[in-house]
């Protein structure tokens, strides 16, 4: 790299909550044209950090040079001005405003001031969405009819419509499907050829391997590695980096192929559908084996599980515990008969926030505790604790506030309201989003752990790799049907992308 | 791991996750005092220390501890039914309205002609009736807690007035109004204040210590989560609505007993005021987390403020604006120590 | 026109029920005359119980949601009846002012002959008023009064201030010549313009007996559970006083429940309004209530004979005028034991 002058140095950033300090010493310099990824696990600080960025937090003490120049960026407003912008993980927009009013809000076009120019809005969003290579998006449509993966382009357009040199990407492809992470690459190399410098989030390495230039790794609010070479460092240096030890990507071991196939299946699934957004699907479940669901983001993964659940009424087609129909549409008929989902979103289907872990461990078995309405809180208590103590979660505290603990926490808060229950099938739709990557090993541990104790366990994940390392069959999902079933062993990464894309085998 | 973690927010076991266990299970038992209850109890004292400054003979008198206590007693009952539907996510806002029509069904001339019973019978069915079908609306016809309750306003007024035709509808029972007299009083304690008293105990402990309670709490703090666990929302509703009403129709019987007739202005914003007594006591509109004690406390602290005021013989207008800044302040309090838990 | 016979004109406008509007003649008029034949024969044509041209009377009132507006409607009901050649056309009371001005819109299409007002709010409604006289129907303002005088052909109404001053010299004439006096005063709603009337008359009463001091003043909202919860305040505030005035004898229901659970006997209280339960409690004589100072419903009945009259073009009886006067100020007559027998009838529910 040509040595000129960096486009943004922080040195020695500090910033303190009360109780926490989130960052302790970082330090970033970020290059003109560059891709810079940071890494970290969760509540390494990268959040934190990318707000002091972006304004919205200030710095307690360190320097932030911008183009030479000492600056401080005392508000969201002056970040912008310099041509700084954030598009964050959780997407800003708002939803009854269309298209156009979103990319231009707080800057619109106006006559005489004050007067809101909107077709001028409008073409000038079309001309955004177009760079982008999403011309199909309507700026007058309103952001909350989109896509998850739509209103992403929608941030990402309304932060080119300022002057921008930096541009901050808070996991911009976790919502995304390959493709729409392709697109997201492209638009990125476009951007940095222009000269703009991109600071990129994310916790796939590949992706880093893929569009990064340079790499800076946080850990407990330090930045203890700065502007690696992001193609050529190896991958054990990066996780040692992170996590201070030398985790791989570890699956726990598999019994052999075909283990359970004596067994009477505890979950049948029988022509099950809903239109427009299953075909009939049939699924066979037996006790101590996980079967995985893999596809595309829409392709049917979360909806199967919900119907399964009762959560969503199918439009034809039966569930079978034990070889006993249930009630169509009915959580209290699938609940009672043994079944447990572990929705998809976790803080927002799972999860009571303001909770204690143990309110949130016996929701499903309050009866149990109770006698004419009463609450034992004792035996609660008891035995909320042994089930959070059996899936080794931290804090080994019960009455602790299930909003502070992390992600892959809270996650085993919800395997344990379901071990309590002593469910006989477990649903579990993206088990590991938002857990990093040390808690993920000890969540996959956990389980097969469970299915090993002669759960079946049915797994949504997004992420190829996981559903192939854990899963022992896997069915393979495209546009609401199913194309094809095998052993986790006979496929790999390649071949699964393959067929969810194009939906038959090639060699 | 080299360096303790900060926080609990860490996978593996630290020293503060460890601490913090210990400070919980310490305090797993009783009420909580937390920061908005024991603000509201300052507010309390304060007013109290005021009203013994500017009143000193009156304000600290027994009577007038039987007064505020009296008078703080019908939108009491009131407001802990209303913790529980605000808890649960919801809104009541017939709460007045159905009291006004449970009190003047309980006095009509044939109802009076059953006596006590039948009045107290008549207010509390006429509460529980108004409370289902709001609850059936809500649960199984999926309105909007706010429209249906307000329906519900309009109707439950509109035949009030029509049972009344405006007049005011005097009792003669005399055992109910015995109830109501000085000579009633229990050690000293008017018997209305003694229903009061009750329903607040009965109200923690259904809200603190049993499964309809958590379950409350649960569809307030996330109706999906609550549902996906296995929960009846519907039907967890239906009840809220259900005890709602009949808080209502036991306040009514309350306010018959006080007013000595029923009329169908009774009641007037009494939603108004028990929304704005859960509010400051620290119940969360949004719902999810409610306080029986705390509401109470901002009952008592809204009629503590009228007792005041009307010792010193201040206006009714200078009133309302007292009553507008403590909501605020309230609430403001509430907000910050929300952020210091953070 | 046919001759008026004289023995029926007693009866006329104001008939034997509404004796607040007896009141009302022997108030306006300090010489009844003596000799009705002789009185008749210079007079214009005046209204009498002979049915005359066929009237339909459009009546728009407020929501009858206190026991004084109810006994309106009642009154103008009943009064209606009594006339053959009387129609009514009464519309469902409401509160809300762009309702009744639909209402009132409603009656002035169906071209009613005379049109009988009580608005929700007097200002709000002056345009209505003023669209029906310009279409020829004549207006009787019944109590709250339009901002405009253009608006109405006819006023008549209730005296706020005239309670207030007549419950104060009640009051001075019964403490007179006690030394330092204290009255308390329990008021109605305090953002409605008849209860700072009803205060200043009371106030202005006052200042003629220097030995009458008012130490107390709360409002409350014409409810009886307000009543009782304002009058409790009050007993506990004041530990001793003379004389109570309450604005209002539906609240009254409640102060008097207060007073009798604070076990308090030792003051005079004065209503108003003149509710029945009120004349009750006057004439038994065995609690506080010694005096209501009436704000006479029979208005409504009252406001019925002169759209009559209006509607067949004749005057007032008793009266020497050819017209119909533009404004009738009632009076707020003291029903006292003594008198109460007398006011009785009169007492709404």
């Amino acid at each position: 790299m040509a040595p000129q002058p960096p486009l943004l140095t922080m040195s020695g950033i500090t910033k303190s909550f009360p109780g926490v300090r989130a960052l302790d010493g970082v330090d970033l310099e970020v290059q003109a044209g560059e891709v810079h990824c940071l890494l970290g696990q969760n509540g390494a600080g990268k959040s934190t950090l990318i707000k002091v960025l972006a304004g919205a937090h200030q710095p307690d003490s360190g320097e932030i040079t911008w183009r030479s120049e000492p600056v401080t960026l005392g508000s969201p407003i002056a970040a912008m001005r310099l041509g700084i912008a954030t598009i964050y993980q959780e997407l800003d927009l708002i939803e009854g405003l269309s298209v156009a009013e979103n990319v231009f809000l707080g800057h619109e076009p106006t006559s005489a001031g004050f007067v809101v120019r909107g077709s001028a809005s409008r073409t000038a969003t079309a001309e955004l969405l177009e760079r982008l290579g999403h011309s199909e998006i309507e700026p007058s449509r309103l952001v909350g009819e989109l896509s998850a993966a739509q209103q992403q382009i929608v941030s990402m357009a309304r932060a080119l419509s300022h002057e921008v040199r930096l541009i901050v990407m808070d996991e911009p492809s976790a919502a995304l499907d390959p493709e729409e992470v392709d697109n997201l690459f492209r638009i990125v190399g476009d951007l940095t050829a222009d000269g703009v410098a991109v600071i990129y989030i994310s916790h796939r390495l590949e992706e880093i391997r893929r569009i990064g230039d340079r790499v800076t790794v946080l850990k407990e609010g330090r930045s203890v590695a700065g502007g690696l070479p992001a193609k050529s460092t190896p991958t054990h240096e990066v996780v040692a980096l992170m996590t201070g030890r030398n985790v791989e990507y570890v699956f726990p071991e598999r019994p052999e192929a075909g283990f359970a196939a004596q067994r009477e299946p505890v979950l049948k699934v029988e022509r099950l559908s809903r239109r427009g957004e299953f075909a009939p699907i049939d699924l066979e479940l037996r006790p101590g084996e996980i079967v995985g669901l893999a596809g595309l983001v829409g392709s049917g993964r979360s909806e199967i599980l919900e119907t399964i659940y009762g959560a969503r009424k199918p439009d034809e087609g039966r569930v079978l515990v034990d070889g006993a129909p249930l009630r169509p549409g009915s959580v209290r008929a699938a609940v009672s008969a043994g079944i447990g989902l572990a929705p998809e979103e976790r803080k927002a289907q799972g999860l009571l926030m303001l909770e204690s872990v143990s309110s949130n461990v016996s929701i499903s078995t309050l009866s149990r505790f109770a006698r004419a309405g009463w609450l034992d809180r004792r035996t609660e208590r008891a035995a909320t604790h042994k089930a959070v103590r059996e899936l080794s979660l931290r804090p080994d505290n019960p009455d602790a506030a299930i909003r502070t603990l992390s992600g892959g926490n809270q996650q085993k808060a919800v395997l344990a309201r379901w071990l309590l229950r002593g469910c006989k099938v477990l649903l579990l739709d993206e088990p590991t989003r938002g857990v990093d990557i040390g808690a993920r090993a000890e969540l996959y541990a956990v389980i097969r752990r469970l299915a090993d104790e002669g759960l079946a366990v049915l797994l949504v994940s997004s992420e190829v790799p996981e559903v192939l390392g854990l899963a022992d069959r896997v069915l393979v999902l495209r546009e609401g049907s199913v194309v094809h079933t095998a052993d986790a062993r006979e496929l790999d990464e390649h071949r699964v992308l393959d067929l969810v894309m194009e939906g038959s085998l090639t060699p | 791991m080299t360096q303790p973690a900060t926080a609990a927010h860490k996978d593996a076991p630290t020293s503060a996750a460890k601490s913090a266990g210990e400070q919980g299970g310490s305090r797993r038992s009783g009420p909580r005092w937390d920061v908005r209850t024991l603000s509201l109890l300052g507010v309390l004292a304060v007013l109290v220390a005021v009203g013994g400054i500017t009143a000193p003979d009156e304000f600290l008198a027994t009577s007038n501890l039987q007064l505020v206590l009296t008078q703080a007693s019908v939108i009491g009952v009131v407001t802990v039914g209303m913790t529980f539907v605000i808890t649960s996510g919801g809104i009541d806002l017939s709460v007045g309205a159905i009291v006004a029509l449970a009190s003047v069904w309980a006095t009509t001339v044939a109802t009076q002609e059953f006596g006590f019973a039948g009045i107290l019978f008549t207010a509390v069915i006429v509460g529980v009736g108004c409370g289902l079908v709001n609850g059936l609306l809500i649960a199984y016809g999926r309105m909007v807690p706010f429209i249906a309750t307000l329906a519900m306003l309009a109707s439950a007024r509109g035949l009030a007035l029509q049972i009344t035709d405006g007049s005011t509808q005097i009792v003669s029972v005399e055992s109910v109004l015995d109830l109501g007299a000085r000579d009633s009083y229990i050690l000293g304690i008017p018997p209305l204040v003694l229903i009061f008293a009750a329903v607040t105990v009965i109200g923690w402990l259904v809200l603190n210590r049993t499964t309809f309670g958590r379950r409350t709490v649960a569809v307030g703090g996330n109706a999906e989560a609550a549902r996906l666990a296995g929960i009846d929302v519907r039907r967890q509703r239906l009840y809220l609505y259900l005890l709602s009403g009949l808080c209502c129709g036991i306040a009514a019987f309350m306010l018959i007993v006080l007013a000595g007739s029923g009329q169908n202005t009774n009641g007037n914003l009494y939603e108004l005021d028990a929304i704005a007594a859960a509010i400051i006591g620290g119940t969360l509109l949004s719902g999810g987390r409610g306080t029986i004690i705390g509401s109470v406390l901002g009952v008592l602290v809204f009629t503590t403020i009228t007792n005041i005021f009307a010792l010193n013989n201040l206006e009714t207008a200078v009133q309302q604006i007292a009553k507008g800044a403590i909501i605020v302040a309230a609430v403001l309090v509430q907000r910050r120590s929300l952020h210091g838990d953070t | 026109m046919p001759r008026t016979p004289a023995t029926s004109r007693r009866a006329l406008l104001f008939g034997t029920a509404a004796v607040s509007a007896g009141a009302l003649l022997t108030a306006c008029t300090s010489n009844e005359p003596k000799d009705q034949e002789q009185a008749a024969d210079n007079a214009a044509p005046v209204a009498d119980d002979k049915p005359g041209k066929a009237v339909t009377v459009g009546f728009a009132g407020p929501q009858a949601d206190h026991g004084w507006l109810n006994a309106i409607n009642s009154n103008a009901k009943s009064r209606a009846k009594k006339y053959s050649d009387v129609t009514l056309e009464i519309t469902e009371g409401s509160n809300d002012t762009a309702q009744q001005i639909g209402q009132v819109q409603t009656l002035i299409n169906k071209k009613v002959d005379v049109l009988v007002i009580l608005p929700a709010d007097g200002k709000a409604l002056t345009q209505v008023g003023l669209q029906a006289m310009r279409a020829g129907i004549p207006v009787v303002n019944l109590d709250r009064v339009f901002a405009s005088p253009q608006a109405y052909r006819c006023w008549i109404g209730g005296d706020n201030y005239g309670m207030g001053l007549n419950a104060g010299h009640y009051i001075g004439e019964q403490l007179k010549g006690k030394k330092n006096a204290k009255v308390v005063e329990l008021a109605g709603l305090d953002n409605l313009e008849l209860t700072q009337q009803r205060t200043k008359g009371f106030d202005d009463a006052l200042k003629n007996y220097p030995n009458i001091r008012k130490v107390a003043r709360q409002a409350a909202d014409f409810t009886v559970e307000s009543g009782q919860a304002k009058m409790a305040q009050l007993l506990q505030a004041q530990s001793g006083f003379d004389a109570l005035w309450n604005h209002d004898d539906d609240q009254g229901v409640g102060a008097l429940r207060a007073i009798d659970q604070a076990g308090r006997d030792d003051f005079l209280m004065v209503g108003g309004a003149g509710a029945k339960s009120a004349m009750d409690a006057i004439k038994a004589g065995n609690s506080v209530l010694k005096a209501t100072v009436l704000y006479p419903p029979t208005m409504a009945a009252s406001a019925i004979d002169l759209a009559r009259a209006l509607g067949q073009g004749k005057g007032v009886d008793g009266l020497a005028e050819f017209e119909i006067p533009s404004s009738l100020t009632l009076y707020s007559a003291v029903v006292t034991k003594d008198n109460v027998d007398q006011y009785l009838p009169t007492g709404f529910i």
